[in-house]
């Protein structure tokens, strides 16, 4: 046996010299470090175990618990007891508290007798009191009922004093069946070996049911429940175990309530059979895996719904910076068209006014108002008055065609008489006509009045391909025509000149493009004269058409919607 | 004396071109050479015809004829513009603000007598 051991029972078999040495010291601990009782260091404590659940019993895995399992572990935990269980029945529990073997022994009713033979507390762990348990349907209501039966009992317990004295008050003649544990208690009544079983109601309210037993109204015998202690125990140990209940049964949120609600709650009582316990277990472990599994799931749903979000948020962001991006570019683009525009403004007025001395004074001093020229002169003046000249009318072909380019060139829309416009460019063209010896003539039909188009515009088209056709014819003619044909105005410019091969048809409104026709660059001309025209036609509304045969001549068509522009 | 015309034109050689034209077709020529001082001889000499050149300091050609055309004094006289001007829109705008015609520069020697002298007969 452990000294340990010795010193909690206080049972000696050392000398009383080291026994007073070792009081000192326990005394001076007890000093020093303030708490109340000198124990050594984890001092271990015995504590006898039997079969009386939910009080005390051994579970399946074969550890001690119960209520008093559980509040004596609470203290000892907070005290630093070790402690060692000691299984048994509760007759031999007993008797080993008897003999000194264990230091405790739980669930013990106080009683005149036994305080004889063992040391109690002073505060009930439990109240108790003891119940009669029958089969269904047994028909034992009251203790008279009990009479001639075979009752089951505990041996060597309180309730088996008590149930004699109860039962002889009553007159009743019982037969007692003495067990050695409740559970033989309840399979004896079950099986029928015994009418009814006496225990306490912790244990029957927990096992009944198991047994297909139900409580009977017999009750009796209210008794209060302790830890016992060998009678000649020192009282540290049940000292403390009062301490600890006090403080403990003073809070309702305290572990011993907490045990209490534990042990005696509805769900204990009832032992769900094994198959089911699978059936719970499997149901359990799908229900958890499916749970895990969408919780997977939804994580991974939240994660791809983040990441949607996410992207959308970018691509948003994108789009917001492309839109400005554009808006800017777009501005500069307009900027870019105005600053082109002014440009185009500004060269067509700067390019024009030094031509404007030029083609001027030329022009006078050929109409001799500067006074008389030699035949010399009046050759070069033409010279210089040709040329400038030709060089407006290319300035004015590039103003044009950069107008266009720009989508700057827009028409009017007036109402003029085009038998006059056709007349004015017959008249403006007759001297490049009569340079070249070329008959020039216009057919203009009857019906030809007025129209709704831009006169300007009109004449330029014209003139520009009245100055072809002269241009490219040697000999011959260059005849204009104009009529109406169904809805629309035909103005025809046919020539006998040198014609256009079939090939180079599609590229004659090119711009920049003159067609090279074997005698290079006989012709002058930038190529945007067509090109200008064609578009300017496109603009009123109308087209130009071309026919024409190789070395046999060439008919230029403006078509014109009668009724002026129809865009 | 055919008539007097007042030519409002700040380019020394435009200016001696347009005055030898008309002079030796037998007009009178009075010159300005910016807007405000046109619109102050126009007042004063009540010219047949003013020939107004656009592209003026200070003061445009468009300025100087809304305020010609605003002043009842003088507003029956012809205005002919006279301009480098050939962007779309500009002889619109010069009919716009009270202009009778419009004679795009380079003037045609051939042609410029035959254009002007029209709008000092519609008077």
């Amino acid at each position: 046996m452990p000294t340990n051991q010795n010193r909690i029972s206080g049972q000696k078999s050392d000398l009383p010299v080291l026994r007073f040495l070792r009081w000192v010291f326990f005394l001076l601990l007890f000093l020093a470090i303030g708490i109340p009782y000198a124990w050594a260091e984890n001092p271990v404590v015995k504590v006898g175990v039997y079969e009386n659940a939910p009080k005390v019993f051994t579970n399946e895995s074969g550890k001690s618990s119960g209520i008093f399992i559980d509040i004596i572990e609470y203290i000892a935990k907070s005290e630093g007891w070790k402690l060692e269980y000691v299984p048994g029945t509760w007759a031999e529990g007993l008797d080993r508290l008897e003999r000194g073997e264990i230091d405790l022994m739980p669930d013990v009713a106080l009683t005149a007798e036994r305080e004889k033979k063992f040391s109690f507390h002073k505060i009930q762990v439990l109240s108790s009191w003891f119940q009669a348990y029958a089969r269904k349907g047994s028909g034992l209501q009251s203790i008279l009922d009990l009479n001639g039966k075979r009752i089951a009992i505990l041996e060597q317990s309180v309730q088996e004093e008590a149930f004699i004295r109860f039962s002889r008050g009553f007159g009743l003649n019982v037969t007692l069946v003495s067990v050695p544990d409740y559970k033989t208690m309840f399979e004896m009544v079950a099986r029928g070996d015994a009418d009814a079983a006496v225990t306490n109601q912790f244990y029957g309210a927990m096992h009944a049911r198991k047994y297909d037993l139900v409580d009977t109204a017999v009750v009796f015998e209210p008794s209060a429940l302790f830890f016992a202690a060998p009678k000649n125990a020192s009282p540290e140990l049940l000292d403390a175990i009062d301490r600890h209940l006090s403080i403990l049964k003073k809070d309702t949120r305290s572990a011993y309530y907490a045990i209490l609600k534990r042990w005696t709650s509805e769900e204990v009582r009832f032992k769900f059979p094994a198959w089911l316990q699978i059936v719970f277990l499997i149901v359990g472990v799908v229900l958890l895996t499916s749970l895990a599994g969408s919780f997977v799931l939804k994580r991974q749903v939240n994660a791809r719904t983040f990441e949607l979000k996410k992207i959308n948020r970018e691509m948003e962001e994108r789009i917001i910076d492309r839109t400005a991006e554009l808006a800017l570019a777009m501005e500069k683009a307009q900027a870019a068209d105005r600053i082109k525009s002014a440009f185009l403004a500004t060269m067509s007025h700067e390019l024009r006014t030094p031509l404007n001395s030029i083609i001027g004074f030329t022009g006078i001093l050929l109409q001799r108002l500067g006074g008389p020229l030699n035949e010399e002169q009046e050759k070069q003046l033409k010279m210089v008055y040709n040329s400038a000249k030709h060089l407006l009318n290319l300035i004015n072909d590039v103003l044009d065609i950069s107008k266009i380019e720009a989508g700057q060139l827009n028409v009017a829309s007036e109402t003029f008489n085009l038998r006059d416009a056709v007349e004015k460019v017959i008249k403006t063209s007759q001297p490049l006509a009569d340079n070249k010896g070329l008959k020039l003539s216009a057919e203009i039909a009857p019906e030809i009045g007025t129209i709704r188009s831009d006169r300007r515009r009109v004449e330029q088209i014209l003139l520009n391909l009245l100055s072809n056709a002269i241009k490219f014819t040697e000999q011959g003619y260059v005849r204009m025509t104009c009529e109406v044909r169904s809805d629309k105005i035909v103005i025809a410019v046919s020539d006998s000149g040198i014609g256009i091969k079939p090939e180079d048809l599609g590229i004659l409104f090119n711009a920049f493009q003159q067609i090279e026709s074997g005698i290079t660059r006989k012709y002058d001309g930038t190529g945007l004269g067509l090109s200008i025209c064609k578009q300017l036609a496109n603009l009123l509304g109308g087209k130009i058409e071309v026919e024409s045969e190789w070395g046999r001549g060439s008919t230029f068509s403006l078509i014109l919607p009668l009724e002026g522009e129809k865009a | 004396m055919k008539g007097n015309i007042l030519v409002i034109e700040d380019n020394e050689q435009n200016l001696y071109l347009v005055r030898f034209i008309l002079e030796k077709n037998g007009y009178q020529v009075h010159a300005a050479m910016d807007g405000k001082t046109g619109i102050d001889m126009a007042v004063q000499l009540k010219p047949d015809l003013i020939l107004l050149d656009i592209q003026l300091p200070v003061m445009d050609g468009y300025a100087v004829a809304r305020n010609l055309r605003a002043n009842p004094q003088i507003s029956g006289i012809p205005i002919v513009a006279v301009t480098s001007h050939a962007m779309f829109g500009d002889r619109d705008k010069a009919m716009e603000v009270g202009c009778n015609g419009y004679i795009e520069k380079p003037i045609n020697p051939d042609t410029f007598m035959e254009e002007v002298e029209l709008h000092l007969l519609k008077q």
